[in-house]
């Protein structure tokens, strides 16, 4: 187990590979790279998870892009077919392929990194360099959280319905039953929150100071090297991008 | 080392106010702890009891939290406040690490951001930067005082009531304070965790610290301790060893529950039947129910049946407790009743209906459920709407407004009828869930561990509810892990032990 | 471990002013960013330069994002601290909860605008941040929004100081500004690093604005301004509501609410009974 990717490794690489992919402007690199991601996940075995996850954020926003540039594109000048205001042209079409593989690529990269890393080692790894705690303790209480709540809120729910609340009706009934599951919530939170924060007092946790791990991530020097040459790579990509493309972006 | 002769703690409150609040919520209470001894700090509901010990323990800082005129003295050092801005300010984490504290939620001391049981018993010693391997000394040294060796690598979130309340007092002794302030830590433990955790404050004692129980039942463990305060209406009315305390006039009036005082009910098992002859409320008829496998809500219960088979029939104005170890299932039983939970085979019937296809929400007409946390089940803005929920639309504005009143009489909240539901102290919160139950006046009351957390006041009104619920005819069923209280409540008992219930 | 002293000193203003010139060069990077990727749109977005456009927007809005994160989270008491995954957590859960209920909006601040009222601009400008980071563990395309997100928590910080919050009409109204402000200052992040939005209802605004001839960017800041400033005004609704549901013992305990008088109605006083809590 602890022969694997240290979490920095992971995010470094899949951080490198997101911005070469978006200086690189390729659909056939963006679409190379998301099919990889997907490979590289089945192998993982968390392609059960990843796949739909992206499919869910992608399918619209594909669709959305193939309407708006595949329908409307102004600066297109190769028509294909037009209906009234509607023009599809091979620019526009080119456009959305482009953005489209482009987010593809991003997504996937960045799902096979948070549905592979272990969310403790990462903390840790953050905490070893320096990130202050206090981020560290959002993402992983976070993380906590969100299936407690999920919980409470059935909890909530029950109490509820044993006291005759039926959740049914228009849209002002419901949106009253929402209010009433909400409130509960809240409260509750905010007040263990208040708890939390007298417990996290006490045992230390603002007092500032040096701090140690308990728990050990091994980062072999290997991985170091990796991380040094991803982040050297995707600095060249995006100086080579900002390089080629400034004077066409220049005031005009 | 003078240790034993030097009180470890010593605390004189003149007064504690809170931020925003008129008066004073703990006034002249004096507290001394010795090293190696038990202080059990006794209170009802509502008396200051938690103020008090997360003042001595830090959690509630002077000048932070509410304004402090006394002082503390920890070993040495004095601390002297005048409510004051330039009192000393308390750094939480330094007064911690020398007097420790667990409260009552035993869940609400953890990070919620460690995976381990190792690394939450850890997260202390990382935040003040202990070397690694100190630091799995420590862990391994307090995994065994606290019995959790066989723990460590489980997730904090899958540990059972006592295991939790462990692993916190655990996360406090492990920095080896002097004093260590426990709040209820008996709570909602079944026998077995009960004992656990005895077990562990005997530790604790011979290890040298100084150990502050707050409790509002003179228990078997708070009959060990070497001295009682007793705290009633923020204040202390007597202190002294329990002796001498046990039968003072005090002690009853604090509203601390005394196990072995005779109780206001006779046993009724020696009365009535309660059976009348007359059609069963509730049947349960060969009820068979497993959670999913892989992702049942008890852990306990994955994969096996729970209830197995389960004939069950109450009849109106018939008391039944239901009794069983933590995870037998009682609530599971419970949920079934109005339909929460559905069987998985056999069938429920409320007044001769079964309820197989009928929503919850309207089966709630005649069974009234009532949580174990009260929170869960409030929503309302003040204490009378909160009862008058539901109600205008069976009974009309003015039935439903003396109704509503009628059941906050019955637990004595009538004079916070505008309050804030959240506002209440807990154990009003439980009585004004009880007033929401009471006033639909269901044939069927359900009751999940309605002991919990009520001190002798509470106790009584929760009596006297029942009582009157049985009077009207309405049959009730109490599940609860103290048997003492149902044998004292209840015509019949039933013990849940295998999926099936047994005549106890 | 080191014996520490068992009090504090007084919290002094010297640590103050680096923190805040790290905010100010937060805000400004985000400021900079959106003006230079304004002045420098392609005019010819077909030519493949909205790559350099996409850098930019994604490298300024994240850095500004970042020093304001660096800035406030380390000071932060710890009694605010453990609010922001609360926060989060709202945002996640109450926006599945409105989207029960059927109407067409995202929902997806609301965690963001009751912590940012209860506990000021800065903690909501941090929460509106990290919460794009969080939940980007789940959806990576709302990374890129970090810094629209910090400028609503922000904003809801700075109307509940100003006292918008006091009378329930005026949240909406500065929910509708902080709307507009979001959306276009967000604008740019869809059009360059997504080109479009996510949505086909969004979608087909936008599609209406390119057939009139506008830029892309143009075409979606008009329709930023269509939809979010309804969203924002419906989500600070919600957020006062809840914020007035939530009992005075509560919502007082917050310096910041004390403090700038945040909510209608006194202090409470002459509290029933002593709080077990």
């Amino acid at each position: 187990m602890r022969a694997r990717l240290h979490p920095l490794t992971a995010l470094t690489a899949a951080g490198s590979v997101a911005v070469i992919t978006v200086a690189a402007d390729s659909w056939l690199l963006s679409l190379a790279v998301a099919c990889a991601a997907g490979v590289l996940s089945v192998r993982a075995g968390v392609a059960g998870r990843v796949l739909p996850a992206a499919a869910v954020i992608l399918a619209p926003l594909c669709l959305s892009l193939l309407m708006l540039h595949g329908l409307f594109f102004p600066e297109g000048h190769t028509v294909l077919a037009q209906w009234g205001p509607a023009r599809v042209t091979t620019e526009g079409l080119g456009f959305a392929l482009d953005l489209a593989s482009r987010t593809a690529a991003c997504v996937m990269v960045f799902l096979l990194f948070s549905f592979t890393v272990n969310v403790p080692d990462l903390v840790s790894a953050l905490e070893a360099r320096r990130v202050p705690a206090q981020f560290g303790f959002v993402l992983a209480s976070t993380l906590t959280l969100l299936p407690a709540i999920a919980a409470r809120l059935d909890r909530i729910r029950q109490a509820q319905e044993s006291r005759g609340l039926v959740l049914r009706g228009g849209l002002l009934s419901r949106l009253g039953a929402v209010r009433l599951q909400m409130v509960p919530l809240v409260l509750a939170l905010v007040d263990d929150a208040g708890n939390r924060a007298q417990a996290l007092d006490a045992r230390g946790f603002g007092i500032g100071g040096p701090r140690t791990s308990y728990r050990d991530v091994a980062d072999p020097p290997a991985q170091r090297r990796f991380r040094a040459v991803a982040l050297l790579l995707a600095a060249v990509a995006v100086a080579l991008r900002l390089a080629a493309s400034w004077p066409a972006a220049g005031l005009s | 080392m003078s240790a034993t002769t030097r009180p470890a703690l010593l605390a004189r409150i003149g007064g504690f106010t809170f931020h925003g609040d008129a008066r004073p919520v703990l006034r002249d209470v004096g507290l001394s702890a010795a090293p190696g001894t038990l202080t059990a700090v006794l209170g009802g509901s509502g008396s200051g009891k938690t103020t008090l010990g997360k003042l001595l323990a830090g959690w509630l800082r002077p000048g932070h939290a509410g304004s402090l005129m006394g002082s503390l003295e920890l070993g040495p050092e004095r601390l002297v406040f005048h409510g004051l801005a330039d009192d000393p300010r308390i750094n939480p984490g330094a007064w911690s690490r020398r007097v420790g504290f667990v409260p009552q939620d035993a869940a609400a001391t953890l990070s919620t951001v460690r995976s381990t049981v190792a690394e939450e018993l850890a997260f202390g010693l990382e935040n003040r930067g202990m070397p690694r391997a100190d630091m799995h000394a420590a862990v391994a040294g307090t995994a065994t005082l606290t019995g959790l060796t066989a723990l460590l690598e489980r997730d904090p979130a899958t540990l059972s009531g006592g295991e939790l309340r462990r692993l916190a007092v655990g996360c406090a002794a492990i920095t080896g304070p002097e004093v260590l302030v426990l709040d209820e830590p008996l709570a909602s433990l079944d026998a077995a965790g009960a004992v656990q955790v005895r077990d562990l404050i005997r530790g604790l004692l011979d290890a040298g610290a100084a150990v502050i129980v707050l409790s509002q039942a003179a228990d078997g463990l708070a009959r060990t301790a070497g001295h009682w305060i007793i705290l009633d209406g923020g204040t202390v009315t007597a202190s002294g060893p329990p002796a001498q305390l046990m039968g003072a006039p005090e002690l009853a009036r604090s509203g601390v529950v005394v196990p072995d005082m005779p109780s206001a009910a006779p046993s009724r098992r020696d009365t009535s039947t309660g059976r009348t002859g007359a059609a069963p409320v509730l049947e349960l008829r060969t009820v068979g129910f497993g959670y999913p496998a892989g992702r049942g809500s008890p852990p306990e219960a994955r994969e096996e049946q729970v209830l197995r088979n389960l004939d069950l029939a109450v009849d109106p104005g018939e008391i039944v407790a239901v009794t069983g170890p933590n995870g037998a299932g009682k609530s599971t039983l419970l949920r079934h009743f109005n339909g929460l939970l559905r069987p998985a085979a056999g069938e429920v019937r409320v007044q001769g209906s079964s309820i197989a296809s009928v929503p919850v929400g309207r089966v709630a007409a005649s069974v009234g459920l009532l949580f174990q946390h009260p929170r869960d089940q409030l929503f309302e803005r003040t204490v009378l709407r909160e009862v008058s929920f539901g109600l205008r639309g069976r009974l009309g504005v003015e039935a439903s407004v003396s109704r509503a009143y009628g059941a906050l009489a019955a637990v004595g909240l009538s004079d916070a009828a505008g309050t804030h539901p959240a506002e209440l102290p807990a154990s009003q919160q439980r009585l004004l869930a009880l007033a929401t139950v009471v006033a639909r006046e269901p044939a069927l009351l359900a009751l999940d561990e309605p002991t919990v957390g009520l001190d002798r006041h509470g106790l009584d009104l929760l009596h006297s509810a029942v009582e009157a619920a049985t009077a009207r005819g309405a049959a009730v069923v109490l599940v609860t892990h103290d048997v003492a209280y149902a044998r004292a409540m209840a015509h019949r008992i039933l013990e849940l032990d295998g999926g099936r219930l047994r005549q106890v | 471990m080191s014996q520490q002293s068992l009090t504090v000193p007084a919290p002094g203003q010297a640590a103050g002013r680096g923190r805040r010139l790290l905010e100010i060069a937060g805000a400004a990077a985000i400021a900079a960013t959106y003006i230079f990727l304004v002045l420098t749109q392609p005019a010819d977005i077909a030519s493949g330069p909205v790559s350099f456009s996409a850098l930019v927007a994604l490298g300024g809005f994240l850095l500004g994002a970042v020093l304001l994160i660096v800035a406030v989270l380390p000071v932060l008491p710890t009694s605010t601290l453990v609010l922001i995954p609360v926060a989060l957590v709202l945002n996640v859960v109450l926006g599945q909860l409105m989207g029960t209920t059927g109407l067409p909006f995202y929902f997806d601040s609301i965690g963001t605008v009751l912590i940012a009222v209860l506990a000021g601009p800065a903690t909501g400008a941090a929460t509106g941040a990290l919460s794009s980071i969080v939940w980007s563990f789940f959806n990576p395309t709302v990374l890129p929004f970090a810094a629209g997100a910090a400028l609503i928590g922000f904003l809801a910080g700075l109307a509940a100081r100003g006292g918008l919050f006091r009378r329930f009409y005026l949240a909406p109204v500065a929910g509708f500004v902080t709307g507009v402000l979001a959306g276009v200052v967000s604008a740019p992040i869809a059009a360059f690093v997504f080109g479009g939005t996510s949505g086909l209802g969004t979608g087909a605004i936008v599609s209406a604005f390119r057939a009139m001839g506008d830029t892309l960017l143009a075409a979606i800041t008009k329709q930023a301004l269509i939809s979010d400033p309804m969203d924002k005004a419906i989500v600070f609704a919600i957020a006062a509501l809840l914020v007035y549901a939530l009992p005075r013992r509560t919502t007082f305990q917050f310096p910041f609410v004390r403090r700038y008088r945040v909510l209608a109605g006194n202090a409470p006083v002459a509290a029933p009974a002593p709080s077990k809590a």
